[in-house]
C-alpha cells in the first residue's frame, strides 16, 4: 500500500462534515454537495428544461469552482489549458450526467447516499467500480483523448466567468430566474451557507486532488490508495454523522431521492464511470480543474449542463420513490432512461475504441 | 544507478515511455504523478538508470526530474507547445 496524504483524508472529512452541514440547513435528504443533480438545478433555473421541481442555481456549484481557482492561483498553479478533444469531452460529459441522473446522483452523492445508510446506492457503486474497470482496460491499451496545450489565461475564465454571472442572477432574482417551489429544487440551504461550504471544498478538493472515479482508477492501475482514502473519509464522516444526527437510516425503504431500479442504477452508474474515466475525473474534479484554468474540462461541464436538460426534456431522468399517507410509489429509471443508458454505453464504447492508439489498434 | 522521474501530458506517453524505457533495460514503472510536482492528476514514470534517457521519452513528456532523497529536483521541462 503506497502513501497516504494527511490532506485527501482532510479533506474527505472536510465534505463529508460539510455534506452534512448543508442538509442540515436545507439541502435535501443525503444530497449535501450532488455536482450532476446541483447542475441539473442550475439548467433548469436557466430555462433549459422544464421539470419544475428542479429548478435553482445552486451556490455550491459556484463555490466549488472560485474555491478552486483562488486556491490554484494563490498556489501559482491556474494555468489556461485547452485543446484535448472539447467536442468528445462534451459529449461524453453530457453523457455522464445522463447515466447519473438515471441513477440519481453523481458519484460524490453516491458516496452521501451509502454515507446516510441508503443501501439501494450499493448498487450504484458496483456499477461505477465497473465502469472505470472497463475504463481502465482501454487506458491500458493506449486510448487518449490527446495532450492540452496552454492557451491565454482568459480561456481559463470562462466557466468561472459564467458561474459569477449565476451567483448575480440568484441575489438579484431578475423574473426570467426559475426557483423550484417544490421538489428537491425548492430545498437548499441559505445561499451564504451553501457557497462557503462549496467554496472551502472546492479549494482543499484542489490542493488534494480529490476524485471519486480517479481513487478506484488508481487503486485498480498501481495498487494506489491515495485519492480512494479520501473516498472513504468522507463515506466515514457522513456515516458517524448521521448515526450522531440520529439520521442513519440502513434499510432498502423509501430513501431520499432514490429508487429501487438496481440493474438500471449500476448500468446507469457504470456509464457515469467509464465516461469518468475517459474525461480523466468525476464531476467533481471536473469542476475543479476547470476552476484552476482547464478550457477542456469547462466544456465538459457545460456538455453536463446540456446532458441534464436532455435527461429532463427526454425523459431519461430516474424519479424517486415516494410514500404519501402511507402509500408507497415507485420511482426507477423511465423506458427512455433505460435506451438512453444503452445509447450511452455504447458511444462510450465507440469513443473508447476510437481513441485507442494507433500502433495499438493493429495488434 | 540513478532514480528518476517523469511527467506527462498524457497517460498514454507515459505508458509508451515505461514501455521504451523496460525495453532498454531500465526499472521502470507508472504510478500517479506525486502532488508536489502537479495539480494533475496524470501518471508519470519512475525509473532507475545509469543516464536519464532523455532520448527515450515519448514526445508529450512535460518534465523529467531526479530524484533525491525523496526530493525531486528538475532536470529539465519540456518546452509548453501553446496555441496562444
Amino acid at each position: 500500500m503506497k502513501r497516504i496524504h494527511l490532506t485527501v483524508l482532510v479533506t474527505g472529512l472536510v465534505v463529508g462534515i460539510a455534506a452534512l452541514v448543508l442538509t442540515a440547513f436545507g439541502n435535501p435528504g443525503n444530497m449535501g454537495f450532488c455536482i450532476a443533480c446541483f447542475l441539473r438545478d442550475i439548467s433548469g433555473a436557466v430555462g433549459m428544461h422544464s421539470a419544475a421541481a428542479v429548478q435553482y442555481v445552486r451556490p455550491e456549484i459556484i463555490g466549488l469552482v472560485l474555491g478552486a481557482l483562488v486556491m490554484a492561483a494563490v498556489r501559482g498553479e491556474f494555468k489556461g489549458r485547452a485543446g484535448s478533444a472539447p467536442a468528445l469531452r462534451f459529449v461524453l460529459g453530457a453523457l455522464v450526467m445522463i447515466g447519473a441522473l438515471t441513477f440519481l446522483g453523481c458519484p460524490l452523492r453516491m458516496v452521501l447516499r451509502l454515507g446516510g445508510g441508503d443501501v439501494t446506492a450499493i448498487a450504484g457503486l458496483l456499477g461505477f467500480a465497473a465502469g472505470i474497470a472497463v475504463g481502465v482496460v482501454f487506458l491500458k491499451r493506449g486510448f487518449s483523448l490527446g495532450r492540452a496545450y496552454r492557451v491565454k489565461t482568459s480561456e481559463g475564465f470562462a466557466l468561472p466567468g459564467v458561474l459569477v454571472l449565476l451567483l448575480v442572477l440568484l441575489l438579484a432574482k431578475p423574473a426570467f430566474l426559475r426557483f423550484s417551489e417544490s421538489g428537491p429544487g425548492s430545498m437548499h440551504a441559505a445561499w451564504p451557507i451553501a457557497l462557503a461550504a462549496g467554496l472551502v471544498v472546492g479549494a482543499l478538493a484542489q490542493r488534494s486532488r480529490l476524485c471519486m472515479a480517479g481513487g478506484i482508477r488508481d487503486a485498480i492501475m498501481f495498487r494506489d490508495f491515495h485519492l480512494l482514502s479520501g473516498f472513504v473519509a468522507i463515506f466515514a464522516a457522513v456515516l458517524v454523522g448521521n448515526v450522531i444526527l440520529g439520521k442513519f437510516n440502513p434499510t432498502a425503504a423509501v430513501q431520499p431521492v432514490a429508487h429501487h431500479d438496481y440493474i438500471w442504477s449500476f448500468l446507469g452508474m457504470s456509464l457515469v464511470g467509464w465516461g469518468s474515466v475517459l474525461l480523466g475525473g468525476c464531476p467533481l474534479r471536473q469542476l475543479i480543474l476547470a476552476g484552476e484554468g482547464s478550457g477542456d474540462s469547462a466544456v465538459t461541464v457545460f456538455g453536463m449542463v446540456v446532458g441534464a436538460a436532455f435527461a429532463h426534456n427526454f425523459g431519461l431522468a430516474g424519479s424517486a420513490d415516494a410514500m404519501a399517507d402511507g402509500v408507497f410509489t415507485a420511482g426507477g429509471v423511465p423506458t427512455n432512461g433505460r435506451i438512453a443508458v444503452v445509447l450511452g454505453l455504447i458511444a462510450v464504447a465507440v469513443i473508447s475504441v476510437a481513441n485507442l492508439h494507433r500502433e495499438e489498434k493493429k495488434q | 544507478m540513478e532514480q528518476y522521474l517523469a511527467t506527462f501530458h498524457t497517460h498514454l506517453s507515459a505508458m509508451l515511455t515505461c514501455q521504451a524505457l523496460q525495453a532498454a533495460g531500465a526499472q521502470a514503472r507508472m504510478m500517479p504523478v506525486p502532488r508536489a510536482l502537479s495539480s494533475s492528476c496524470g501518471t508519470c514514470v519512475r525509473y532507475a538508470a545509469d543516464g536519464d534517457c532523455r532520448a527515450l521519452l515519448d514526445r508529450d513528456w512535460e518534465a523529467l526530474y531526479a530524484e533525491e532523497a525523496g526530493r525531486y529536483r528538475l532536470l529539465a521541462a519540456a518546452e509548453d507547445d501553446d496555441i496562444r
